[in-house]
Formats: C-alpha cells, structure tokens, sequence
C-alpha cells in the first residue's frame, strides 16, 4: 500500500515534550446523487455569474473584497491581505492548553476528524501522551493554525494511535439549554416508561455504516424513468401522530403485549378496548396499512 | 425559540408516533459576516444565473432540476416531482434499532441537529422516547432524508431534547490502519508514564466553552471597529485625523460627501 500523504505536519507539544506528528484527513464526503440547474426554456444548463448590484457589470474576482456591513449601505472594506494578517503566524505546533476529561465532551463541537500520528522518529513521545491520555480518561485542548486558519483541535487516544478534530467556535455552537428551553419539564414514569424501556430491549442491534445503503438515489433513478416512460408516481400520505390519550395504548400495543396478557392484568377495561382496536390492525400490521390507522403511519 | 425549524416531520417508535422539528446545532449566524463588494465601486456584489451556451439571464421560474442522462441529455424534474420522492424516511424518523450509546464511535458522527416536540400533542410521546433512551443508555438509530440524500441519523437524549446526528457513510471514514503504522506501535516507557500521568493530571480542566472561542474573529471585530471609527471620524469634522486615506469611499449621500470634503479641508492635506 502506499503511504499516504499528510495533510499537515507539525508538532504536538505537552509541557516540554515535543514530538513530530503528521494529520491525515479521516473522513471525506461521498458524493452522492446531483442534479444540475437547467434553463427550462433552452434547455441548456445555467452557470453563475457575479455582477455589480447597481450597475449591473460582471465583476471578476480580483476584484471582489469583502466588506462588513456597519450602516445600511456602508461598508468596512478588508482586503483579503488584512483578513490573512489576522491569523497569527503558524509555529506547526499542536501545543496542549488543557487536558479534559472524555466525560465532559461536548461532542456538537465536533468539526472534522483527522487522524493524528507521529511523523518519523516521534514514537516515544506520542505512545507516551497517547497511553497517558486513555488512562486518565481525558482529551487534549490544542490550538494551532491549519490550512490558513486558526483552529481548535480537541486530541484523543484512537487505539494506536490519536485523532483530532477540528471544534466549531463557541459561537458557531447554539446552546442546547436554549433549543430545548420551551420543552416541558416532563419526566415520564411508571408504566409508559417501563414499557418503553421494553420495547427499547427488543430492538437492540448495533450500527453498521457498511451496510446502510441510500435508498434516496434508488428512488430517484425511479422516478426518472417513470419520467421517461411518462409514468407520474403515487403521492404518499402523511403520518399521523398518536394522541396523548392512545399513548399508553400504543406503547402497550407496540410492547407487543397481547390483548389476552393486558386483559389479565388489572386495567382489564382499557385493554379491552384497546384489544378489538388491535384485531383490527393486526393483518395489515406488516404491510403498510392501506387505511390509516390509528396509531400507526 | 424565533428559529424558523430547518425540518418538521414525525418521530416514531413502533405504533408511537408524534410531531417533531429539527433545526442544526451549528450556526454561521453570530459569525462575523461579510457581504462581497466590487472594489472599484464599492456596491455590493449579487450572483445570477445565466445560460451556459446563450449567456443570458436565466429567470429563477426558468430554473429547473436536471439529472443527468447522457452528455448534453438531461432528464428534467420540477420540484413537486421530487417531492413524489417520498420515502418514509422523508416525513418520519422511524428508530428502527437501539445500541449502547458507546457503541458508536464518535468519528462517525457528522452533523448534530436539535429534535424537539412540534406540537403540544406530541409532548409527552417525546419525553417517553427521550427517557427510556436515557432510562437504558441507548441511542436510537434511524433513516432521515436530509438534503435530498437518505441518512443514517443517531438519536441521543439530551436535557429536555434529543440531538440528532447525521453519521457518515461506510465510505466516508478512512481506515486508520494505513495512517497508524510501524511508528505507532512504539511501546510508552513505563518508567515515564507516571511523570506523564502527573502532567496530565496538573493540566487537566473542566470543559469550558471558552476553550473555542476564536482569537481571530475577535481580531478581525477590532480591525473593523477601527476602521468603522475613522469613516466616521471625518463625518463629526474632528480634526487631526489622517485615516481619510485608508478609508474606503463609502460615500452614501451628497450630504456625507461634503462633510467628509469640509472635514478634509480643514485638515488641510497633510
């Protein structure tokens, strides 16, 4: 295999030890399906063009600069020279501000992950920070310039070796307490959860990235050839919620729980309405019911 | 909440079924933002679309979707034709399987959204999903179309809400076999390893969010700050400023021009 290529070459640094290290992109974006902008009328496909607001001109982009708006309509201009000189000058190193513990990790900072390796003679050291960071539970905090722009790198022992990912600034990140603020302070208890728990266990199963497939492209390759065979696809209907009173019904149906065992237990009358509801669902429980039921979309 | 929700659609678990919105976790939107600008005029700078062979401006009706067929064939699709597209995975978040929270390694996580309840009937549907996850630490596991591709998408509990992940591809993560060879096999010395435990321990800090805060922005807010201050400066006729060569000619009113003339003037051209 050939070795490949680093992304970036530096120095992790930790108190005074310094080692050579190299990153290495750990993930890419697949391409997937794309369309492209057509002119309805030509049919030809359409492209971009950047032109003057006012007076309508093409700009080329030597001549675009960025400009930050201060007034309506006025702007400070930075040359891209300025925006350049406010990047501090890169000293290739990975210097460990802190350490944190992996229990604190705020994962929605996560950007991109790279893998972080030593570079020629650096072994030492970095099996030394690698094994020292597993046992004491915690990742490590770096700020260092890459590909031209100061990043925050939060380093963490990846079997043999680290990986680090690039955070998104504290301001890029929005608070989860304030997404979540308008909830309820509702904390579900007894029965529901217990049955929810239930049905948790039954669907336990692991994850694997290799064999999800993208259904999305198989869906479109259909549709253009209904297109082209001037078919025109079924619409699909909408789910539909549970109400708040057929929750635990629901949940008790979900759970798997029979009409015969709920009717033994005490609730006998709201099973048994929830039985006969059942019944009548039951056939078309597997193959998506052509009437909507109650619960189910 | 005045955020717009990115995505409304359902979240189920078996016959369960509620409203739900989603909107991304990450956001440009207190970032310093810059428009782009023709230097030589100053105005601001808009795209458009034309067309690729007759060059001239395409109207945003007369936009239309193309997949590709053939080298210069293109098979058209209106967007209510894509909207036929529907697979469950479009309007709903099924959880077909739940894993141990730990079990999904974090490189696989690619964009954090913020799942909420859409409508008070869905409320309590939620709350039962989000705390049997939290209940038997586990994450939930899904399909959701996200930007016209199918993901697989995790679900983890968080406070009042659930973050939903996007994770990558199998395709998409490179194996870290051909990255993590023969130098890192190396052994740590165990005679350095208690110093190394004593660093880590000595360095080691409570996260703080100030730990990603960005020098540069703040850089970038103070060039700004200045350069705004000596546009005006000339507007208030102080003298002694020297910055009206630096400025950019933002000139917005004949008023403003005179102004800055008078108060060029009476620094009489160093």
């Amino acid at each position: 295999m050939v070795a490949p290529r680093a992304n970036w070459k530096g120095y992790i640094k930790f108190g005074e030890v310094t080692c050579p290290v190299a990153l290495y992109t750990a993930v890419s974006s697949s391409e997937r399906i794309s369309f492209n902008t057509i002119n309805r009328k030509t049919g030809n496909r359409v492209k971009r063009e950047f032109i003057d607001s006012e007076t309508g001109r093409p700009v080329n982009a030597d001549d675009q600069v960025k400009g930050y708006e201060v007034d309506d309509g006025r702007y400070v201009v930075l040359e891209p020279e300025e925006i350049a000189a406010a990047v501090p000058d890169s000293d290739k190193t990975l210097k460990i501000e802190a350490f944190i513990p992996c229990s604190q990790v705020d994962t929605t900072y996560f950007d991109k992950p790279y893998y972080l390796a030593p570079d020629k003679t650096g072994g030492e050291a970095f099996a030394l920070l690698r094994d020292g960071m597993s046992k004491a539970k915690v990742a490590a905090i770096a700020k260092t310039v890459l590909f031209r722009r100061m990043r925050t790198v939060l380093i963490r022992a990846h079997g043999k070796g680290l990986i680090a990912a690039t955070l998104n600034f504290d301001y890029e990140v929005r608070s989860s307490e304030e997404a979540f603020a308008g909830l309820p302070d509702l904390k579900i208890e007894g029965e529901m959860l217990e049955l929810a728990e239930h049905i948790i266990r039954t669907k336990k199963g692991s994850f694997d990235a290799g064999a999800f497939d993208d259904r999305y492209e198989a869906a479109v390759a259909e549709l253009v050839k209904a297109k082209i065979e001037g078919r025109s696809l079924p619409k699909k209907k909408a789910p539909i919620a549970s109400k708040p009173g057929d929750l635990l019904k629901a949940l008790r149906e979900s759970a798997g729980l029979s009409a015969s065992k709920s009717k033994s237990k005490r609730k006998a009358a709201n099973a048994n309405t929830s039985a006969s509801r059942q019944k009548a669902e039951k056939p078309s429980a597997k193959s998506k019911p052509a009437a909507p039921s109650r619960q189910a979309s | 909440m005045a955020v717009r929700p990115y995505w409304k659609g359902y979240l189920k678990l078996s016959l369960v079924t509620c409203p739900v919105q989603m909107m991304p976790a990450i956001s440009e939107s207190e970032k310093v933002r810059f428009h782009t600008l023709n230097r030589e005029t100053q105005n601001r700078v808009e795209s458009r679309f034309v067309d690729a062979v007759t060059g001239k401006e395409v109207k945003e009706e007369d936009e239309v979707k193309g997949y590709q067929r053939g080298e210069d064939e293109y098979v058209l699709l209106e967007d209510e034709e894509l909207e036929t597209v529907a697979l469950d995975s479009t309007r709903t978040i099924d959880i077909s399987t739940f894993t141990p929270r730990n079990s999904i390694e974090w490189i696989w996580l690619d964009t954090p959204y913020y799942l909420s309840p859409n409508e008070p009937v869905g409320e309590e549907a939620f709350c039962v999903i989000r705390d049997a996850m939290e209940a038997q630490k586990m994450v939930g596991i899904s399909r959701l179309v996200i930007s016209r591709r199918e993901r697989a998408v995790m679900l983890e509990p968080r406070g009042k809400g659930i973050v939903l992940w996007t994770l990558r591809y199998g395709d998409e993560v490179r194996g870290e076999a051909a990255y993590f060879t023969a130098a890192s096999e190396v052994k740590a010395d165990s005679e350095m390893m208690p110093l190394v435990q004593r660093l880590i321990k000595k360095l080691t800090k409570d996260w703080n969010p100030k730990m990603v805060a960005d020098p540069v922005q703040e850089r970038l807010v103070d060039i700004i700050a200045a350069k705004k201050k000596a546009m005006k400066r000339p507007a208030k006729a102080k003298p002694g400023s020297s910055s009206s060569q630096a400025t950019p000619n933002n000139v917005i009113n004949i008023m403003d021009a005179l102004k800055k003339s008078v108060a060029a003037e009476s620094r009489g051209r160093k």
